[in-house]
């Protein structure tokens, strides 16, 4: 009974990757499709030419790299952040704590076209000196992305086991180092998933980046743009690529892994 | 560090202070232009102007109530579905991962690589009237024989469910990965069943994640569009397709503002419940 | 009265300006020409990955251009513009392509948003087809130029149902039954509504919108119709889970499918018209010498080869003729006055009603 249980609970996970995965699996098969137009709807035949041609679309390599730029920075700044703000609301008390516990839950309750909308006017409220553009979009992420990761770990930093830390410094541990090598590792997932999610909501946003972005287009930007009038091949090409480094770079990181636990154990 | 040491009384504040910092400049700030954009009156061609037109709230409750309640049911349903399908497979990431985890992860938001559009375009690849689901479906008698999956409430709801996976997986993902492992097999020398370990260990500490995961999927589904927009019809609409057309075809400005002001009114009204019932500890820590 | 001919150039005359009413020869073009326009609407080469004519007007006259294809709907795009332009700051383009059958290109008319052309750095406008001349929303062609026009009409997929050719059909033929999308832009759907109504969509009265608003609600309603669309229409089209739709003739030549069929409804199509406009803050000179160029017939026959919808200069066809009989008679890029006679542009008046749109909004579920 173990044993299906146990095994029924892999097969369930295999199904769940395969509902989340499938869209993907769709986008890289039709990276590989002959449309003879513009839309890349229906299967016309197997060619690799929308590979050989990867760079074939003006704008899109520059799309891609500008949304994966802004994702890294805004993810890492706005994890940052919220953690610090995380740390607050768990571990001290201070005035106006239910006002900020407030305030976070309010950018992800409101609507993005009046939240990218009403940016926007600060923007040009502050005039010349802001250049619409890469650090407007920035800006805005940073903006929407830490509500997020402050909900993810604060839930992981509510159910800390305070014992630990007070061990350490028992142990003779000063705040800084309980902190460096008691508390960051412990709540490290909720860092890490604090990141991802930044990430996916960064590379994917387009309402607020479209108001924001000046003449500078992102990759929803310009998927959006393209669906106009039939979104090319070749941004399948390039989804396929950004799949397969994340997966490769995953797969170093499992190796890695297995090398420090190789060490350790 | 000594100085924090000895202020222990600041730490909160200087933690604080480059988040809330930010978030002051760069979204209080715009959001006090949207609230007084609220209150304004007029229209597109004349100009508008400030006028504490209260109005345009009652305007908005009145005529849209529908509209929101029809948000809230679907952003609920999908945070439900999404509670569902997530818990088993965070619960199996955190337990069976292994050094696999951050790889998995990393697959959950794979989807968000390609962009919402990309991603809808398969979907409505494979659940198109001639596609082999709802030929399925139709054989068995699920579907009617003219039955069909897109262009219904059936696949607003799935849009919203699958493109808030990641925001309810990961949280929960996060809170089962802290629970110690011993503490289950502790229960289970002390003769539990594991559905009784599980329900009497695993699930409450879990918790925290459960919260957290529902927060990030329930509050910004409320005011999606697009789902609606390119699954649903016009029986589908949500108040963010009210607040779109509002915006970008009828240019009335202040009536979207105050409808976005209502809709945020609502989620943290709901918020406040839910604290309530699962206990504010769960929620403020 | 004598000008002292040193002092006129002394007094800064011979730098670029913006506003110049006459005198070509002192105005200096811009170094980047800043152009926004639709997808798929310059010619382009794949190969090279270069717009063949913006850089042949680069080479004669060195003014670069800033090609941005940033515009994907016009609700859209002055919805993020009105921001800037109702401060009274520029948009940092000295030209954008809007459509004429939605109330934005007005709009920005009437808001004293665009800039005045310099017809005088213009004289290829006589160029400009007839029928063009006078539009309802820019009489005399003072902020306008056409770019590009196409037609609204139905597209129905053969292999799924016999030949959809009215509005009656569409709306109304059970068997189509949820299996229609119509567009989501209602001088586009009414106009052609309208047209099946016997009623006229170039002068729409209160009673003539109702009777079409209310068939397209009745058929929405019945299920009969089964979503709204863009033209995200194209994606079900192609899959089979529409058997006909309103759509623009220029989508069913992309989607390059034999089995999807694009005609003008035997009641009468709609026509429609992206027009070139200068926002406010941008190089008059610059823009308006690019339009001249643009309305040289050599220039335009490259151009409408690429684009495949309709040009509204005078002497393309006679050009493309030479080299591509087959294009050059294609009736719907080059359409004949017979086809041109069926097609109709929509009332400017009502597309500024208010109340049309928000009545049409209601039935779109907002």
């Amino acid at each position: 009974m173990k044993f299906v249980r146990h095994h029924l609970l892999t097969a369930y996970a295999i199904l769940a990757f395969a509902y989340l995965l499938v869209p993907i699996a769709i986008v890289i098969a039709f990276s590989f499709n002959n449309p003879p137009g513009r839309y890349n709807y229906t299967w016309r035949g197997f060619t690799l030419r929308q590979w050989q041609n990867w760079d074939g679309v003006p704008g899109l390599k520059d799309a891609m790299v500008l949304s994966l730029e802004i994702a890294f920075l805004a993810a890492v700044v706005a994890t940052a952040l919220g953690t610090f703000i995380a740390l607050a609301l768990v571990r001290y008390g201070f005035r106006g704590r239910g006002g900020t516990n407030v305030l976070i839950f309010v950018p992800m309750a409101t609507p993005e076209v009046v939240l990218g909308a009403s940016l926007l006017i600060l923007f040009l409220n502050l005039g010349s000196a802001v250049q619409l553009g890469f650090w407007t979009i920035l800006i805005a992420h940073i903006m929407f992305c830490i509500s997020y990761v402050v909900v993810t770990v604060k839930a992981r930093l509510i159910s800390f086991d305070r014992s630990l830390e007070e061990a350490a410094m028992d142990l003779g541990a000063n705040e800084f180092t309980t902190f460096r090598k008691v508390t960051l590792p412990l709540i490290a997932p909720a860092i890490i998933a604090g990141l991802l999610l930044s990430f996916a909501l960064s590379i994917d946003d387009f309402v607020v980046t479209y108001f924001n972005a000046g003449s500078e287009v992102t990759f929803p930007l310009f998927v959006w743009g393209a669906a106009q009038r039939g979104v090319p091949p070749q941004v399948n090409v390039f989804g396929t690529v950004i799949f397969v480094v994340a997966l490769g770079l995953m797969l170093i990181n499992v190796l890695v892994q297995r090398r420090r636990e190789g060490v350790t154990a | 560090m000594g100085f924090l040491h000895r202020h222990r009384g600041l730490t909160p504040y200087l933690l604080l202070a480059p988040g809330l910092l930010w978030l002051a400049v760069f979204f209080l700030v715009p959001l006090g232009f949207l609230a007084q954009q609220s209150l304004e009156s007029g229209d597109f061609a004349v100009g508008y102007s400030f006028s504490w037109a209260w109005g345009n709230y009652w305007d908005a409750i009145n005529q849209y109530h529908a509209w929101l309640f029809r948000s809230l049911l679907y952003a609920g349903l999908a945070t439900l579905l999404a509670l569902v399908i997530s818990y088993p497979l965070a619960y199996w990431i955190a337990f069976r991962g292994g050094r696999w985890k951050n790889l998995l992860l990393v697959m959950i938001i794979a989807p968000f690589f390609v962009t919402y559009l990309i991603r809808t375009l398969a979907w409505q690849t494979i659940l198109a009237d001639q596609g082999p689901v709802v030929r399925i479906l139709r054989d068995v008698h699920i579907l009617g024989a003219n039955g069909r999956l897109l262009a219904t409430s059936i696949a607003v709801v799935a849009g919203i469910t699958y493109n808030f996976l990641p925001f309810m997986a990961l949280p929960l993902y996060v809170s089962l990965e802290s629970i110690d492992k011993r503490l289950i097999e502790a229960a289970e020398d002390l003769y539990a069943s594991s559905v009784q370990a599980f329900l009497r260990v695993t699930l409450p500490l879990s918790l925290p994640g459960v919260v957290a995961g529902t927060l990030l999927t329930f509050i910004p589904a409320t005011g999606d569009f697009i789902n609606a927009q390119l699954l649903g019809t016009p029986r589908q609409a949500m108040i963010g397709n009210v607040i779109q057309s509002k915006f970008f075809n009828l240019l009335d400005y202040p009536g979207a503002a105050a409808l976005s002001f209502t809709l945020m009114a609502a989620v943290l009204l709901l918020i406040a419940v839910y604290a309530r019932v699962i206990g504010t500890e769960k929620l403020t820590g | 009265m004598a000008s002292v001919p040193g002092f006129a150039a002394a007094c800064g005359g011979g730098s670029s300006s913006s506003s110049s009413s006459a005198g070509t020869t002192t105005q200096k073009l811009a170094s980047t020409l800043r152009f926004s326009n639709w997808p798929l609407y310059m010619d382009y080469v794949t190969k090279t990955k270069r717009y063949p004519t913006l850089d042949a007007f680069t080479k004669k006259y060195g003014v670069k251009v800033d090609y941005k294809e940033d515009i994907n709907s016009n609700s859209e795009f002055f919805g993020k513009i009105q921001g800037p332009l109702s401060r009274g700051q520029s948009i940092n383009r000295d030209l954008i392509v809007l459509t004429d059958n939605e109330q934005y290109l007005a709009l920005m008319i009437q808001k004293g948003w665009a800039e005045k052309l310099d017809k005088d750095a213009i004289p290829n406008i006589s160029n400009l087809v007839d029928v063009q001349r006078h539009p309802g929303f820019d009489p005399n062609r003072e902020y306008t130029l056409p770019w590009q026009s196409g037609m609204t009409g139905i597209a129905y997929d053969s292999k799924l149902t016999k030949p959809i050719l009215t509005i009656d059909q569409l709306l109304e033929d059970k068997s189509l039954k949820g299996r229609v999308t119509v567009l989501n832009s209602w001088a586009d759907t009414l106009g052609l509504v309208m047209l099946s109504n016997g009623d006229n969509p170039s002068k729409i009265t209160d009673e003539s919108f109702k009777r079409a608003l209310d068939r397209v609600k009745a058929a929405s309603d019945s299920g009969q119709i089964r979503q709204f669309t863009g033209n995200d229409y194209t994606g079900p089209l192609s899959k089979g889970d529409l058997k006909a739709c309103v759509s623009w003739s220029g989508d069913i030549t992309q989607l390059a499918d034999p089995k999807l069929k694009w005609n003008a409804p035997t009641e009468g199509g709609m026509i429609w018209t992206d027009n070139m406009l200068i926002p406010k803050g941008g190089n008059v000179y610059t823009a308006s010498f690019y339009m001249n160029y643009a309305y040289t017939p050599a220039v335009q026959a490259k151009i409408a080869e690429y684009i495949q919808y309709v040009t509204p200069v005078k002497g393309t066809q006679e050009v493309i003729q030479k080299t591509d009989p087959a294009l050059a008679n294609n009736q719907l890029i080059f359409p004949t006055e017979e086809t041109l006679s069926r097609v109709h542009l929509i009332d400017p008046e009502a597309l500024k009603n208010p109340k049309y749109n928000e009545q049409w909004q209601a039935v779109l579920g907002a």
